[in-house]
């Protein structure tokens, strides 16, 4: 079973070991902050740990660090298995792992010192900006050039959706990123006002596109069928699905811009394409659980079908979700509110950890060649990380509807029922409190699947044997 | 359902002649998200209506300027909001002394300088377009920075910044001309006097002070507006 030869399986290993490093580090500052917003002076009265430099911290360690190593990860190990070929250059992947692993390093000092652009999702300032440029452009020159040498013919829908990805993030990230640098450590956007937030929000929703969405739905189309040793469902509705979703996402943006002095047109345009992402987004849903329905049996003893089930309806409940708020009705209730917040982490949480979860229980004992150290401690994460979430939206949902609704409840004569904005904000503790407990539990879950694998690795070499996954012959359906 | 089923054959056949060309897959893919990319984000700087300018909106001082940056630096934006949205509720809340007659939202032209634009996305805490009218105190904003939960009462969770009005939180003429000439160079109207009345304009003020000043100007210029109308 032995691969090791033909492929690089270093690279991958590493970008697992970052993915675990980046995660843990996002989502135990995504838990501190989360009870700060309840305990404010959790923050320890110094500026380097205040919420307002935090926040960007978690937002991009989580993006940038642990989802983006996923994908690395997952690329690295996919594309070598479908072209049959190794990795075009061992070289340029060693200098990738090592610039990118600086860059993420950098931002989380950077970002607690307050060096920042104030865009979101964008905020690490242009020296590091420039750097990420350097090594994604090292990247896809190895990954395209592997993909021009190739063995196999055929380019299998996983890649597809990475191809997407790829091509994609660096003109969203260069043309949103555009500043003039004013110090090593500042800079301004060249846009003003509304061009800018035009602007950012374009590149804003579509990282949620082309970093959370595309490359999952790559490692689904992978990673799914190899696991349970069966071909994807239907591959005419990946075509449909793949072209419909890439083309109709890149207008989304302005969804995030609902009743702001952007022009109206922009605005309608915006919703419009929402609510048509909805079709594409559930075609890449069925697909993966039709895919499903091929291995149904097993999903009450496999925690790797426990955790990609959970992850597509996830996929399936946000990609419902955002449409839903991009209505402009919805959105005068929802914006700006925890709603929000809940809606997004549904999304990483859900989709991208759980997906993140699975390809990893999956990969660790085959590159390390040996079994899982503990199936069952897998079935835990699966059941605590499901909990949090649940408990996270929940919460979410209940705070940021009350929140929305307490800001527009007006008395018989018109007049604001609750003018005192601490009096609200009084009210929403407790479910904030309870969010933090919902990251609590999604933090353990992570410390599981930590100690699972260092477990496994400890016995490396000891032979790994694949588990048949498939629906016997005449087994009851 | 043949209806779909014979563009759905079509399209599949089309398409997947590409899945064995990795070059024509690509680029096809960079011209499917191209298309909507161009048709939002060109055309928004070539219509007049895009910003309609307002009158009265200047470039930020000096002092406000450095407030701004520490705004940013802070992460201000990341719990405070500055987009007040045309709903009468939202309109009563943060223009409650009617300084902007009968549309106290947010318009296009005040924001016609912001580099970046700081409208946010969450509304942790209120929101800070108009502040200018809503609370126009300096020592209001310095005693509540210093100590929110004193000001505010108990209940607030805003994290204090007791560290921007300490002695050594002095301004650096020298960066702020910088920061100045760099947004010149992206279109602000700063001029030669703006940049030499920089160190004057400082002179003995704190970060935490050139905060409270940018805070004072949220809103100002646009209200100046409705004020003249009257």
């Amino acid at each position: 079973m032995s691969t090791s030869t033909k492929y690089n399986d270093w690279i991958v290993k590493g970008f697992i070991i970052s993915a675990i490093i980046w995660g843990l580090a996002s989502m135990l500052v995504g838990v501190w902050i989360a009870f700060q917003l309840v305990y404010p002076e959790l923050n320890f009265n110094l500026p380097y740990f205040s919420f307002g430099r935090l926040r960007p911290l978690h937002t991009n360690a989580a993006i940038f660090g642990f989802a983006l190593s996923i994908i690395f990860a997952t690329a690295y190990y996919m594309i070598q298995r479908l072209t049959k070929i190794r990795i075009w250059s061992d070289k340029l992947a060693g200098i990738h792992f090592v610039l990118y692993n600086l860059t993420i390093a950098l931002a989380a000092i950077t970002l607690p010192l307050g060096m920042n652009q104030s865009k979101e999702y964008a905020e690490l300032e242009w020296p590091l900006d420039i750097l990420i440029v350097i090594w994604f452009v090292i990247f896809i020159v190895n990954f395209f050039a592997t993909i021009a040498f190739r063995e196999e013919k055929q380019m299998y829908a996983a890649i597809w959706f990475y191809i997407a990805s790829f091509v994609t993030v660096p003109l969203l990230f260069v043309v949103n990123n555009l500043a003039i640098p004013v110090g090593l450590t500042k800079s301004y956007s060249i846009y003003a006002g509304v061009y800018d937030a035009n602007i950012q929000w374009w590149y804003g929703h579509n990282a949620v596109a082309f970093v959370l969405t595309t490359p999952f739905l790559g490692l689904m189309y992978y990673f799914f069928p190899k696991h349970i040793n069966q071909p994807i469902y239907s591959h005419r509705l990946s075509i449909i699905h793949f072209w419909s979703l890439i083309f109709v996402y890149i207008w989304a943006g302005p969804h995030h811009l609902l009743y702001s002095p952007i022009p109206d047109w922009l605005q309608t345009t915006g919703m419009v394409f929402s609510i048509m992402l909805w079709m594409p987004s559930w075609g890449g849903m069925l697909n993966g659980f039709l895919t499903l329905t091929q291995a149904k049996e097993k999903i009450k003893t496999d925690a790797i079908l426990k955790m990609m089930l959970v992850g597509i309806t996830f996929y399936g409940m946000s990609t419902f979700e955002g449409p839903l708020l991009s209505i402009r009705t919805i959105s005068s209730l929802g914006h700006n509110t925890d709603w929000i917040v809940g809606h997004v982490h549904s999304g990483t949480l859900g989709w991208v950890g759980m997906m993140s979860f699975a390809a990893i229980y999956y990969m660790v004992p085959r590159l390390w060649n040996t079994n899982l150290y503990s199936e069952k401690l897998a079935n835990t994460h699966f059941w605590l990380a499901t909990l949090g979430i649940l408990l996270y939206i929940v919460s979410m949902w209940v705070s940021g509807i009350t929140e929305g609704s307490m800001w527009r409840a007006v008395d018989e004569k018109g007049f604001l029922l609750y003018p005192n904005w601490v009096a609200i904000t009084e009210v929403l503790k407790p479910f904030r409190f309870f969010r933090g407990v919902a990251g609590v539990l999604y933090f353990a879950g992570l410390v599981t699947l930590v100690y699972n694998v260092i477990k496994t690795i400890q016995t490396a070499g000891s032979g790994f044997q694949a588990v048949d996954l498939r629906v016997k012959e005449g087994a009851s359906k | 359902m043949k209806i779909f089923d014979v563009p759905l054959t079509w399209f599949e056949k089309f398409a997947s002649k590409w899945e064995s060309d990795g070059v024509k897959f690509s680029v096809y893919t960079f011209i499917a998200i191209l298309i909507g990319g161009l048709f939002e984000l060109i055309p928004p700087f070539f219509l007049s209506q895009t910003v309609v300018p307002i009158t009265t909106v200047q470039p930020f001082t000096p002092l406000e300027l450095a407030g701004r940056d520490i705004y940013q630096k802070e992460g201000c934006n990341n719990c405070h909001t500055q987009m007040i949205r045309p709903f009468k509720w939202e309109v009563d809340r943060f223009d409650p002394q009617k300084a902007y007659g009968t549309d106290g939202y947010s318009k296009a032209g005040e924001s016609q300088y912001e580099h970046p634009f700081l409208w946010g996305s969450k509304r942790t805490g209120p929101d800070l377009a108009h502040e200018s009218q809503i609370q126009p105190s300096a020592q209001w904003h310095k005693d509540h920075l210093i100590d929110p939960r004193k000001i505010s009462g108990p209940g607030s969770i805003m994290p204090a910044y007791p560290w921007l009005f300490e002695k050594d939180a002095t301004l650096d003429a020298a960066s702020i001309q910088n920061h100045m000439e760099g947004l010149m160079v992206v279109g602000v109207p700063y001029t030669k006097s703006d940049l030499d009345s920089v160190p004057t304009s400082i002179q003995g003020k704190t970060e935490g002070d050139a905060l409270v000043a940018y805070l004072l100007r949220l809103g100002k210029d646009s209200a100046e507006l409705s004020k003249s109308i009257k």
